[in-house]
C-alpha cells in the first residue's frame, strides 16, 4: 500500500515510517498540513495517516478541506487526545478511523491495512462472505463450514462477519471492541480473547485447518 | 469596612434604614393630614347636615300639628336623648316651654322664619355627673306665632376622638423614626461585623491558609447561608488541592520507581559487551515498562480531566442496555476464570450519562471482580431502579476489602498490599468514583456474597435515574 503520513514530529514520523515500511508498505511523510493537503490531492495514495496537531493547517481543517475537495482516500487520525468527543470530531471531519497516541505498532499496521480495504466499492452489496470452506450468508444469517451448519449467537455472528470482511488482515482487540461491540474503552482484561476462543471452538475445532489465527502481540487474523 | 468606628454608616443596611426613616416620616405626616381632612372636615359637615335635617323635621312637625305637636316631639326627644342634640323652645315672651337650658343662651332673630347660625357654650353633665363646658353649634329660628326654637349639636365629643388619634400619630411618628434609625444602626453594625469576618477569612484564605472556615452563628439568615456556601466551597477547594498534592506525590512515586528501574536496567545493559540476544530482551522489557508508564499517565490524565469536569458528555442513556452489553462482554471471561456469572438487570432504566465512561467504569469493576475472585466463586451484576435512583452493583466472592480500607481504596494509586502482586495501576476505582461523581452519583463499597473466609466485595454505583 502507498501511505502518506502527515506528522510534524519528525521522530514520530520516522517511527511510523519504519513500522509501516517493515510491514511492507511504501510510506511518504510530510511535516505540515498544507503540504500534506497538496500531496494527498496530487497523488492517489491508498491511505492517509494524519496527526491532529499540525503546523500551518490543523489536521481537522486539512481533513475537511480534503474531503470537500472531493478527496476519497481513506484516512486515519492520530492524536494524543483520546476522548470520545475528539474521536467523534475527527470522524465528522471526514477521517475513517481514529487512533490515540501512544499506540502499539501492530495496532497502527492493522488499522492502516483495514483502511486500504475500505476503498469505495461500486459493486452490489455483498450478501455472501467466503473464507476458504467457511461460508456466511448475510441474508439468511446461516454459517456453514464444509457444508456443515454452525450455530452462532448474534454477537458471535457479528464478530465472525467482521473477521470475514477483513479476511487475511490482522485485526486488533481494540478494533474488535470498537467495531463489533461499538464501545470505545480499554477493557484491560482479556475479555475479547475469550470471545474469540469461543468462536474458534465453533468454527475450527472439528477441522484440521485452523482459519482463525492469533497474531502474537497484535490480534487475530482469519485466513484460508 | 477596614477603618473608622462609624464605617457602618456607609453600609447598605444603614442607608436603607435612613431611607426607610425618611419614608416613614413622610408617611406619618401624610397620615396626620389625611386623618384631619377626612375626619374633622367630614364630621363637621355631617354634624351640620344632621342639625339642619333635625330642624326641618321639627319644622314639619310644627306645621302639621302646631306648637302642641312640636312640644310633644321635643319632650319625646328629650326623654330618649338620641344623638347629641340639645333643644330649647320658648314662647315669644321668653318663657321656656321645653328645654335643657334655663334661658336662650343667645338672642333670637326678630324676623319670622330666619334661621340664624349660633355658637355658644353649655354646661352639660357628664356620665359621672360632673358638669363640663361644651361648645355647641346651633340654629335658632322664630316661628310665625312668635315662639323661638333652638336646636344645637355638640361637636366636642366627636372632635375629641379625632384629636386623640392625631395626637397619637404625631407622638408615635418620631418614636417610629427613631426606632427605624436605631434598627438601621444596629443591623448595619451587625452586617458590617459579619462582613468584616468574611473579609478576614477570605484574606487568610488568599494568603494560603485553606483550613480557615467562616463561623456559622446559627441564626439561619442569609449570612449563615453565605457562610455555609463559602465553607462548602472552601472545603471543595481544599479537597481538590490536597487531591492534586496527593496525586503529585503518587505520580512521583508510581512513575519515579518504574522510571528508575528502567534507567538501571539500561545502564546495567550498557556495562560490558552487548550481545544481540540480551539487548533485544532488555529492549523488549523496556518497551513493556514504558507502555505501563504511559498507561498510568493516561489514567492520571483522564482522572484529572474527569475531576475537572472536562470530559464526558451527558445524554439520555439506556443503562439497562449498557449493563446487558457489558455483561455479555464479560460473561465468557468470568466463566473462563471458573466463576459463575449471573445478572439481574431491570428493564428500561435511564440515566443522564456518558456511555463510554459508564462502560469503562463498569468494566473496571467487573475486571476487579474477575481478577480477585478465586475459581469456583460467583459474580452477580444487578441493576435496579428505586425511588429515583438507578443502582448498579457488582458483587463478588473474592477476599473483599476490610471496612477500614474501603474509603482509602477509592483514592488514587492506593493499592492494598494483597493487590500489589496483581497487575494494575491503582487508578481503577478512582476512575469509577470520578465517573460516579460526574454523573452526580455515589460509589459505595460493601461486603459481598462470600463466606467468612472470602467475604467478597459489593461495589454499588448509584446514579440519579430518569423517567
Amino acid at each position: 500500500m502507498r501511505v502518506l503520513v502527515i506528522e510534524d514530529d519528525l521522530e514520530h514520523a520516522d517511527f511510523i515510517q519504519r513500522v509501516l515500511g517493515d510491514a511492507g508498505h511504501q510510506v511518504e511523510t510530510v511535516a505540515d498540513g498544507q503540504g500534506g493537503l497538496s500531496k494527498a490531492r496530487a497523488i492517489e495514495y491508498d491511505a492517509l495517516v494524519v496527526d491532529r496537531m499540525l503546523p500551518e493547517k490543523p489536521g481537522l481543517v486539512m481533513m475537511k478541506e480534503f474531503r470537500n475537495g472531493g478527496g476519497k482516500t481513506p484516512a486515519l487520525f492520530l492524536s494524543a487526545l483520546s476522548d470520545v468527543d475528539n474521536r467523534v470530531e475527527g470522524l465528522r471531519a471526514g477521517a475513517d478511523d481514529y487512533l490515540a497516541k501512544p499506540f502499539a505498532p501492530e495496532e497502527l499496521i492493522a488499522r492502516v491495512e483495514a483502511l486500504g480495504r475500505r476503498q469505495p466499492q461500486d459493486e452490489a452489496p455483498v450478501t455472501k462472505l467466503t473464507v476458504g470452506d467457511l461460508e456466511m450468508d448475510l441474508l439468511s444469517r446461516r454459517v456453514e463450514r464444509n457444508g456443515q451448519r454452525i450455530d452462532l449467537q448474534p454477537r458471535e455472528f457479528k464478530l465472525l462477519e467482521f473477521l470475514m470482511r477483513h479476511a487475511g488482515q490482522t485485526v486488533t482487540r481494540t478494533m474488535l471492541l470498537e467495531k463489533v461491540w461499538n464501545y470505545h474503552f480499554d477493557p484491560q482484561t482479556n475479555v475479547i480473547d475469550v470471545h474469540i476462543s469461543r468462536l474458534r471452538a465453533k468454527i475450527d475445532k472439528e477441522f484440521d485447518r485452523q482459519l482463525l489465527q492469533t497474531v502474537r502481540g497484535a490480534g487475530y487474523c482469519l485466513q484460508a | 469596612m477596614r477603618s473608622g468606628r462609624f464605617a457602618f454608616v456607609r453600609t447598605t443596611t444603614f442607608r436603607l434604614a435612613l431611607v426607610y426613616a425618611v419614608l416613614f416620616a413622610l408617611f406619618s405626616a401624610g397620615l396626620i393630614s389625611y386623618l384631619f381632612q377626612a375626619t374633622v372636615v367630614s364630621i363637621r359637615a355631617e354634624a351640620k347636615s344632621q342639625l339642619e335635617a333635625e330642624l326641618r323635621t321639627l319644622a314639619i312637625a310644627r306645621q302639621t300639628g302646631g306648637a302642641v305637636r312640636l312640644e310633644q316631639s321635643l319632650i319625646e326627644r328629650a326623654l330618649v336623648r338620641v344623638r347629641d342634640f340639645t333643644y330649647q323652645f320658648e314662647t315669644a315672651t321668653g318663657e321656656r316651654i321645653v328645654g335643657d337650658m334655663p334661658g336662650m343662651p343667645v338672642e333670637a332673630p326678630d324676623e319670622v322664619g330666619e334661621v340664624r347660625v349660633v355658637h355658644f357654650e353649655l354646661e352639660m353633665p357628664q356620665v359621672d355627673g360632673s358638669p363640663i363646658i361644651t361648645p355647641i353649634e346651633g340654629r335658632i329660628v322664630r316661628m310665625e306665632d312668635g315662639t323661638v326654637l333652638l336646636v344645637g349639636i355638640e361637636m366636642d365629643q366627636r372632635l375629641r376622638i379625632v384629636g386623640q388619634i392625631t395626637r397619637a400619630v404625631a407622638t408615635a411618628a418620631p418614636i417610629g423614626i427613631l426606632l427605624a434609625l436605631l434598627g438601621g444602626f444596629f443591623s448595619a453594625r451587625y452586617a458590617a461585623r459579619r462582613a468584616e469576618t468574611l473579609t478576614t477569612i477570605t484574606d487568610a484564605v488568599m494568603s494560603g491558609d485553606l483550613t480557615q472556615r467562616v463561623p456559622v452563628v446559627g441564626s439561619g439568615d442569609e449570612f449563615d447561608r453565605l457562610a455555609e456556601q463559602l465553607n462548602a466551597m472552601l472545603a471543595r477547594i481544599e479537597n481538590l488541592i490536597s487531591a492534586t498534592r496527593h496525586a503529585g506525590d503518587a505520580i512521583a512515586h508510581d512513575l519515579r520507581s518504574p522510571l528508575s528501574r528502567l534507567r538501571n536496567r539500561i545502564e546495567g545493559a550498557l556495562i560490558g559487551p552487548i550481545d544481540e540476544v540480551t539487548a533485544r530482551e532488555t529492549l523488549g522489557i523496556t518497551v513493556e515498562e514504558i507502555d505501563h508508564i504511559l498507561l498510568t499517565f493516561d489514567g492520571i490524565l483522564r482522572l484529572s480531566r474527569l475531576s475537572a469536569g472536562a470530559e464526558g458528555k451527558l445524554a439520555r442513556l439506556n443503562l439497562s442496555d449498557l449493563a446487558s452489553e457489558i455483561s455479555e462482554l464479560f460473561e465468557p471471561a468470568c466463566e473462563d476464570a471458573g466463576l459463575l456469572f449471573s445478572e439481574a438487570i431491570a428493564d428500561r432504566v435511564h440515566v443522564m450519562g456518558d456511555k463510554t465512561l459508564l462502560a469503562q467504569a463498569l468494566s473496571n469493576v467487573l475486571d476487579n471482580a474477575v481478577k480477585y475472585s478465586p475459581p469456583g466463586g460467583q459474580i452477580v451484576l444487578k441493576l435496579k431502579a428505586q425511588s429515583g435512583r438507578a443502582s448498579l452493583s457488582v458483587a463478588d466472592t473474592g477476599p473483599g476489602i476490610p471496612v477500614e480500607d474501603r474509603t482509602r481504596v477509592i483514592e488514587r494509586f492506593v493499592r492494598l498490599d494483597d493487590a500489589r502482586t496483581k497487575q494494575g495501576s491503582g487508578l481503577g476505582l478512582s476512575l469509577v468514583d470520578a465517573v460516579a461523581d460526574l454523573h452526580s452519583g455515589t460509589l459505595s463499597l460493601q461486603s459481598g456474597d462470600g463466606d467468612s473466609e472470602n467475604p467478597g466485595l459489593k461495589v454499588i454505583m448509584s446514579l440519579p435515574a430518569m423517567d
